[in-house]
């Protein structure tokens, strides 16, 4: 005779995705690399503000690069023509988003003793890498103006989730509608905490005060990290 | 969007426990997600009907149960979920403090045949 029972499993949903994601961490905090997952909407300005961010530090950092795209290695090639320390292409082949494992295995090509901090291009896409722990420190999330100010409406989590926001475009503010008070209410609510950068990738407009607050959240270069990141970011 | 791959996430760790206790049979199915974990319903039913033939989770039912984000509002000392375009208190206007952030994807259980 069959028997039927209830078992209670209470895990999170990705908690195989999350596994892997501490251990990348382990990694990036024993090297002493800072990295940033970058999300945001396709054209919004992900790989625009890495290479000014690049541009920025390049005197203080060496500046490494991981992409995802579903196909192509333009913007890696973008990003070393612009100056990165390295950079590594990650095709995802249709997936929306990274996932932790496709970081851990990034990790076999690019070596972390040659970068100070690392950006991660995710997927141009506001809804699914937001659910994807890479094992990053920081989650930037890049909003342009054109995209509109209702964004948090309609897509919260990543503004909640996210570390640190970056407005980008916004030397068309005026063009587009963009209802500044109305884009602060909605992030506000939803996450009164981070720090919120508003820059033109075209104009070069507020790119000094973002690299310069990213700067003091990297480890000095030439430190013996171990022990000065360890406890340094909330696992 | 990323229905599939929360799908293949979620079906492998039901394999992983069903197996793991002795399961014949998964019958049940009960996860909960946020508004704000933007999953949908039939995206995701579309996936499981896809991945779960040949495992222990043929035929199961997924119930979904939907948590949403709500907000308290100091000013009218009441709870709230948004309407529309704004996170307004829908009574005074004032934008209250995030109580419940809806953004959950959690296995609460399996209910199984063994």
């Amino acid at each position: 005779m069959s028997l039927t029972h209830t078992v209670p499993i209470g895990k999170r949903l990705l908690d195989g995705n999350d596994q892997v994601a501490a251990a990348n961490r382990r990694r990036f905090d024993d090297a002493g690399v800072l990295v940033v997952n970058v999300m945001a909407s396709p054209g919004a300005g992900k790989t625009s503000v890495i290479i000014r961010t690049l541009d920025a530090l390049r005197d203080h950092l060496r500046v490494g690069v991981i992409e995802g795209d579903i196909a192509g290695r333009i913007d890696a090639d973008r990003v070393l023509a612009a100056g990165a320390a390295a950079a590594h292409q990650i095709n995802t082949g249709g997936n929306c988003h990274l996932e932790a494992h496709m970081i851990a295995e990034a990790l076999d090509a690019l070596d972390l003793r040659a970068v100070d901090l690392l950006f991660v291009e995710n997927v141009g896409n506001l809804v699914c890498p937001t659910h994807w722990a890479l094992g990053e420190q920081l989650k930037l999330c890049v909003l342009s103006t054109a995209e509109g100010h209702d964004k948090p409406i309609k897509y919260p989590e990543i503004f909640a989730a996210s570390d640190v926001i970056v407005l980008n475009k916004i030397d068309l503010i005026e063009l587009v509608d963009f209802e500044r008070a109305r884009f602060y209410e909605s992030v506000r609510a939803l996450n009164p905490q981070a720090p919120i950068f508003e820059v033109s990738c075209r104009t070069g407009a507020g790119v000094e005060a973002w690299a310069g607050w990213l700067r003091a959240q990297a480890p000095a270069p030439g430190v013996d990290t171990v022990t000065h990141t360890k406890g340094r970011w909330p696992a | 969007m990323h229905e599939m791959a929360v799908m293949n996430y979620l079906l492998a760790t039901v394999e992983a426990e069903a197996e793991r206790i002795g399961a014949i049979r998964v019958l049940t199915i009960n996860v909960v997600m946020g508004e704000r974990a933007s999953v949908f319903d039939d995206s995701l039913l579309f996936y499981f009907d896809l991945l779960t033939p040949g495992t222990r989770a043929e035929g199961a039912r997924l119930q979904v149960r939907r948590t949403p984000m709500r907000f308290h509002c100091a000013v009218c000392d009441e709870d709230y979920t948004h309407v529309d375009d704004t996170f307004r208190c829908p009574r005074c206007g004032t934008v209250g403090q995030v109580t419940d952030d809806g953004s959950e994807l959690l296995i609460e259980s399996i209910e199984v045949e063994s």
